[in-house]
């Protein structure tokens, strides 16, 4: 009884929910602006390897510029190429979205080894300046939120911010609006004289920024400096899950990150008691899991709807 | 069906692409080697000598052709009906896991027993891991990308939980591995010392079975028609809800075979090199085939080569991903080559027709 | 002479293979409705589309008001007053009527915020000025096709259309709706000097609401008139360039033992609400039952309860004297039934398979086709396609094309020559001639009387009234889900069908029936 309640009191302390808004954070960047492309009519499943190497040209800007600052330069700079790399098939080509997805993932893992091992040699990328902890001096002496909300790296901040403002730009700008028509029905924007495919350009360049700053808080705000590789580690799929599961609004792929964050942070409570690796297994069954529910979910919603609306031939 | 099968078969247009692809692919794999510093000729150079220099390395290609060719068609088989089977390297690894431990539970049994219940069990675990996304595919309609990539993660944690764990090698020194096979269950060697086991037969049939199945028989022909339209196949009386679980199953049994295989064949116990990313590769190559089987089998050769290749350039300093990026840029072109040519000939066209139209206005003004 | 709306000057328009407009001249004078008809695939839609910026003729070229068109988009032919509603609405479903009605044009708050309060402002002034009632912050998804169709005439005139184009306006509407829609149509051209452009191939129509009429065929316009010196006779053998004579069907036989009996059916639509509302009829072989409705009221989801493509929840069918519970299509099929899906791309044929790939489903399980019951026999199998491709003289490039590469009309025959050759007792038929021309249409429509003398019971549903009346024995009329009236094709007019298909007469029902 007492190990049950020393299990539950590490699970449910400050300290876990201060690792579930670190461990949150990339993939809530990622699925935000997996949210824009989603709005847009692109399953973008290559989310992965954007992540991917936005966490090493982070690292690798912070070591050339010897500043964290530097680094965020760098994946800005490469989040615009790889979603305009990305459109170019996507929007441009037409190509499958899932073929360029897949190859992107893959694409990004053999090159960011291949320059990791050709720059860093084999020992890997480690000890770059990395993004320095927000300390707010206030938060600190209120208990438990102190702990929780105190001493992140800017990122975690940052993601709060972009939020609102992507919810603000999806729901309540024009913009929003073409974004959204874009992928729901592009001929609506064709025939009022806005292209489409601009709308599909822009959503993935945003994508791949926002993607990239995921991979940046990855290696820069989250470890110190360091690239592992692979250390993506399918956060990309769970992000994209995650943007499902908010029905591309952002705000509720926050939250849906939020809950990856915390399963991944109790997995990391429970290794005293319980093997890594089987902890290890928890956030991504409870993807699974999640999937499953918000079809289920859906397609309740659907036939409720359907209850709701007056007359079917529609005489009014 | 065909008047002239070998013409038709030979699909002039996809091969001259497909070589485009490859040249350009080799072309921007170069200017990586020669960015990073080094020579491009010198690195392929060792590509090929680290394929062809001896005969431990030929054995070690077609060894791994074995696994691209197998994995490859599996996932044609889920393409074929519509649904994405990217959950292999799961299936594969668990198929290798529980092969080898059925091998050494049933230490002391004939290789007669052992061999065929380690294959039944690499297929049953490698299925099962396959039906679960199958059926939340079709009766709940959830995205199978998703749930199978989570499932491999899923699959790799767990074997490296029961490697670490319950089945871990008695040697201290092991951190995570099973008990190796004992030497009697051990696939014969076709080339000494290389990876190539009597495997690459069983592999050959497999291989032509699934080829016979999907091109030559009324099953092949309603796979077909299910992945090309598959409400169009329902209303023509094919039941293809089953029809896709069971391809889905089949293809992860494929998968857990192979894993048996690289146990059974080269590992001859289970750590993480029994698979690093293998069927994703597999995946890849698969998608540059596009989803044709007879290419698929030549591609896994063509790939496999590459892949040992470029394992010779680690000698000289060249890290082998260099490997990974030529194979992903032939797929971005492949799979970019209907959009390119759409948008060379849509503009040469719009060109014809301004021509067109400025030559008739000349023509009106002389009239006039 | 009055003052010009618009001007074509010798447009031409070419897409790969197709010549949609063939060297069309044609002025729109200011302030009329002109109707512009001809068959499908005459080009009216196309020449449309120039106007309002979506295609760029290949030669020739457009004034708007007098002015020369630069560039064909449709930002520019907005600007120039031009406002098209599609035939396909061009709508954003989860968007709100005002949503829609601003879009490209939104009001805004401090330069970057939608502003809702104003769109919604600006929609009710709209809807005040041209009478066109409809609730700007409803969501289009939820309401009906004819307010859908308002939203896009307010569209229009919220970008300051004078020239409102008017692609098939009418195919989606009821009745009552329709002339609704005249009486706008009239109202703005009178009380706000637009001009009307209005496509169609329903002539009754044109002679309704018109002033002038043009009429296309295969791309060419064939001739321009007003309409008070033209009758619907003439539009028709001008539109199909001869007197439409159809000869007479030879129709042989009794009717025989009951094949399809659907009792107190229900069925729900894709959106969950019932669609079928406790139907029952009977079909008997040697006979064809022909349903007239205006789509979207049951009868699409009836067939595909019958054929096993839609789940029944309540009731029950059965085919040759068997029940069809618990059966997917497969085995329905095996209780003696084919099928003519109302759309062929997606229900009917494969459009990636050959042409023999697409005859032989259904049968290719069967012995003469395998070898050892598994190996497919090719040779017997093209031999047989061949076969079938020359008995309903499919035109082609042979067996081995694609089928999507093929036309309409010959990709209809590839599966009426299936699913006939299957010498099913029942038969299933929907649209089986849309798209399809003229002589194709005479063809398939002797393959069904054929099928009706040798004893098959069929069920047919169609738009198309002429070909209801001209197949059918009995016809019946739906609405909403519901039988409205149970007749004899050869003792009611067309006229009298129209007022069953459009309303719940309960209480008249019947009154025909012998």
């Amino acid at each position: 009884m007492d190990d049950f309640l020393n299990i539950l009191g590490s699970v449910f302390s400050a300290g876990t929910f201060n690792e579930m808004l670190r461990r949150a954070t990339p993939v809530a960047l990622a699925a935000i602006g997996g949210s824009l492309t989603e709005h847009a009519g692109i399953m973008n499943i290559g989310m992965d390897g954007m992540i991917l190497m936005g966490a090493f040209f982070g690292v690798l800007g912070s070591a050339l510029m010897s500043s964290a600052w530097g680094g965020i330069g760098m994946v800005l700079v490469l989040g615009v190429l790889v979603g305009l790399f990305f459109a170019l098939f996507v929007v441009k080509f037409r190509s499958d979205e899932f073929i360029i997805g897949c190859a992107l993932n893959t694409f990004a893992l053999g090159l960011t080894t291949y320059l990791s091992r050709a720059i860093f040699g084999t020992s890997g990328a480690k000890g770059y300046p990395s993004l320095p902890t927000v300390d707010i001096p206030f938060l600190d002496s209120i208990p438990f939120l102190g702990e929780v909300l105190n001493h992140h790296s800017l990122f975690v901040y940052l993601t709060w911010l972009l939020v609102f403002v992507l919810w603000v730009f999806i729901y309540k700008t024009p913009y929003g609006f073409w974004l959204r028509a874009s992928g729901e029905k592009p001929d609506t924007l064709r025939t009022a004289g806005i292209d489409p495919d601009k709308m599909k350009w822009i959503a993935s360049v945003l994508c791949g920024i926002l993607c990239g700053l995921a991979g940046a808080h990855l290696s820069l705000g989250y470890l110190n400096g360091t690239f592992a590789e692979n250390m993506s580690n399918s956060r990309g799929y769970i992000a994209f899950a995650c943007v499902i599961f908010g029905a591309a609004n952002p705000s509720k792929a926050y939250l849906a990150a939020l809950m990856f964050g915390f399963f991944d942070a109790i997995g990391l409570r429970l290794q005293d008691y319980v093997s890594s690796d089987l902890t290890g297994i928890i956030p991504y069954a409870i993807t699974i899991i999640m999937m499953v529910y918000v079809v289920i979910r859906g397609q309740q919603k659907k036939k409720h709807a359907a209850k709701r609306l007056p007359d079917p031939a529609g005489k009014t | 069906m065909k008047n002239n099968p070998l013409l038709k078969k030979l699909n002039l247009r996809y091969l001259v692409s497909l070589l485009i692809s490859i040249v350009l692919a080799f072309i921007i794999g170069a200017g990586i080697l020669a960015l990073s510093g080094f020579s491009p000729l010198k690195a392929y150079g060792a590509m090929l000598s680290g394929a062809f220099d001896s005969a431990r390395h030929v054995g070690d290609f077609l060894e791994y052709a074995m696994v691209l060719c197998i994995c490859g068609l599996a996932c044609v088989l889920g393409a074929r009906v519509g649904i994405f089977n990217v959950g292999g390297e799961g299936q594969l690894l668990l198929g290798a896991i529980f092969a080898c431990q059925v091998g050494i539970w049933l230490d002391g049994f004939s290789p007669w027993i052992v061999i065929p219940a380690a294959a039944l069990a690499a297929m049953i675990v490698g299925g099962f891991y396959a039906f679960i996304p199958g059926v939340l595919k079709v009766k709940v309609k959830v995205n199978e990308v998703i749930t199978t990539i989570m499932l491999n993660t899923i699959a790799a944690y767990l074997c490296q939980y029961l490697a670490k764990g319950p089945w871990k090698n008695a040697n201290k020194n092991m951190v995570a591995a099973t008990e190796q096979l004992n030497a009697q269950y051990w696939f014969g060697n076709v080339i000494p010392r290389s990876s190539l086991s009597t495997a690459i037969f069983a592999a050959a049939i497999i291989a032509f079975i699934v080829w016979y199945v999907m091109q030559k028989t009324s099953r092949g022909f309603e796979m077909r028609l299910t992945g090309q339209n598959p409400r169009f196949a329902r209303f023509s009386g094919i039941r293809t809800d089953r029809l896709v679980i069971l391809c889905m199953v089949i293809s992860g049994a494929m998968c857990g075979l192979v894993g048996m295989f690289r146990v059974y064949g080269a590992e001859h116990l289970y750590r993480d090199s029994v698979s690093r990313d293998y069927y994703f590769e597999a995946l890849m190559v698969a998608m540059i085939a596009q989803y044709k089987p007879v290419t698929v089998i030549f591609l896994s050769l063509f790939f496999a080569v590459l892949k040992i290749g470029a394992q010779g350039m680690e000698l000289i300093g060249v890290p082998s991903q260099i490997y990974l990026i030529i194979q992903t840029v032939i797929i971005f072109f492949m799979a970019a080559e209907s959009g390119i040519s759409a948008s060379l000939q849509a503009s040469a066209q719009k060109r014809k027709a301004k021509l067109a139209a400025k030559a008739r206005q000349k023509g009106d003004v002389q009239h006039g | 002479m009055q003052e010009l709306a618009v001007q074509f000057k010798h447009i031409s328009m070419e897409f790969p293979g197709v010549l949609a407009n063939d060297d069309v001249s044609l002025d729109i004078r200011r302030g009329e409705v002109f109707a512009l008809v001809g068959e499908n695939g005459a080009g009216k839609t196309t020449l449309m589309n120039i106007l309002y910026g979506i295609n760029e003729p290949t030669d020739g070229e457009v004034y708007i008001g007098g002015k020369k068109v630069e560039h064909f988009s449709p930002k520019n032919a907005i600007s120039l007053g031009v406002g098209m509603v599609h035939q396909h609405f061009m709508l954003v479903p989860s968007f709100t009527v005002a949503q829609n009605i601003v879009m490209s044009k939104e009001p805004r708050k401090l330069g970057f915020l939608f502003d809702n309060k104003a769109a919604e402002q600006k929609t009710r002034e709209l809807v005040d000025n041209y009478g066109l009632v409809v609730d700007s912050s409803a969501v289009v998804q939820e309401i009906s096709v004819g307010l859908q169709q308002r939203v896009e005439i307010l569209k229009t005139l919220y970008r300051g259309a004078d020239i409102l184009i008017l692609d098939e306006p009418t195919a989606v509407l009821t009745p009552q709706e329709t002339d609704e829609l005249f009486a706008v149509i009239r109202r703005v051209v009178k009380e706000h000097g637009m001009t009307v452009i209005i496509i169609t191939h329903k002539l009754y129509e044109v002679m309704a609401i018109s002033d002038r009429v043009g009429v296309m065929r295969k791309g060419r316009l064939i001739g321009v008139a007003d309409t008070c010196d033209m009758d619907e006779k003439k539009l028709a053998s001008m539109m199909v360039g001869r007197p439409v004579l159809y000869d007479r069907l030879e129709k042989t036989g009794v009717p025989g033992e009951e094949r399809i009996k659907v009792e107190d059916l229900h069925v729900l639509d894709n959106r969950g609400l019932p669609a079928v509302d406790g139907l029952s009829l009977s079909v008997r072989a040697g006979e064809v039952l022909g349903i007239a409705a205006i789509e979207g009221n049951g009868q699409s989801e009836l067939l595909e309860a019958i054929t096993g493509m839609r789940p029944i929840e309540n009731g029950e069918i059965s085919i040759c004297g068997q029940s069809i519970r618990g059966k997917d299509p497969g085995e329905i099929r095996q209780l003696g039934l084919a099928h003519i899906p109302e759309d062929r791309l997606a229900t009917g044929v494969s459009r990636d398979a050959s042409v023999t790939d697409n005859l032989i489903v259904g049968r290719h399980r069967e012995k003469a086709f395998n070898r050892f019951g598994f190996h497919q026999r090719t040779s017997t199998i093209e031999r047989y396609a061949q076969q079938v491709y020359d008995n309903f003289d499919i035109r082609g490039a042979g067996l081995e094309v694609n089928v999507g590469s093929m036309s309409g009309g010959n990709m209809q025959k590839v599966v009426v020559a299936r699913e006939f050759s299957f010498d099913t007792p029942v038969l299933i038929i929907a649209q089986p001639t849309r798209g399809v021309d003229v002589g194709a249409i005479e063809f398939i429509h002797s393959r069904i009387i054929e099928k009706r003398n040798a004893g098959c019971a069929i069920l047919l549903c169609s738009a198309d009234l002429d070909e209801v009346f001209r197949l059918s024995d009995r016809i019946i009329t739906m609405y909403e889900g519901h039988i409205t009236g149970h007749f004899k094709a050869s003792e009611i007019s067309k006229e009298e069908i129209g007022y069953y298909m459009t309303g719940d007469r309960s209480g008249e029902e019947a009154v025909y029936e012998k």
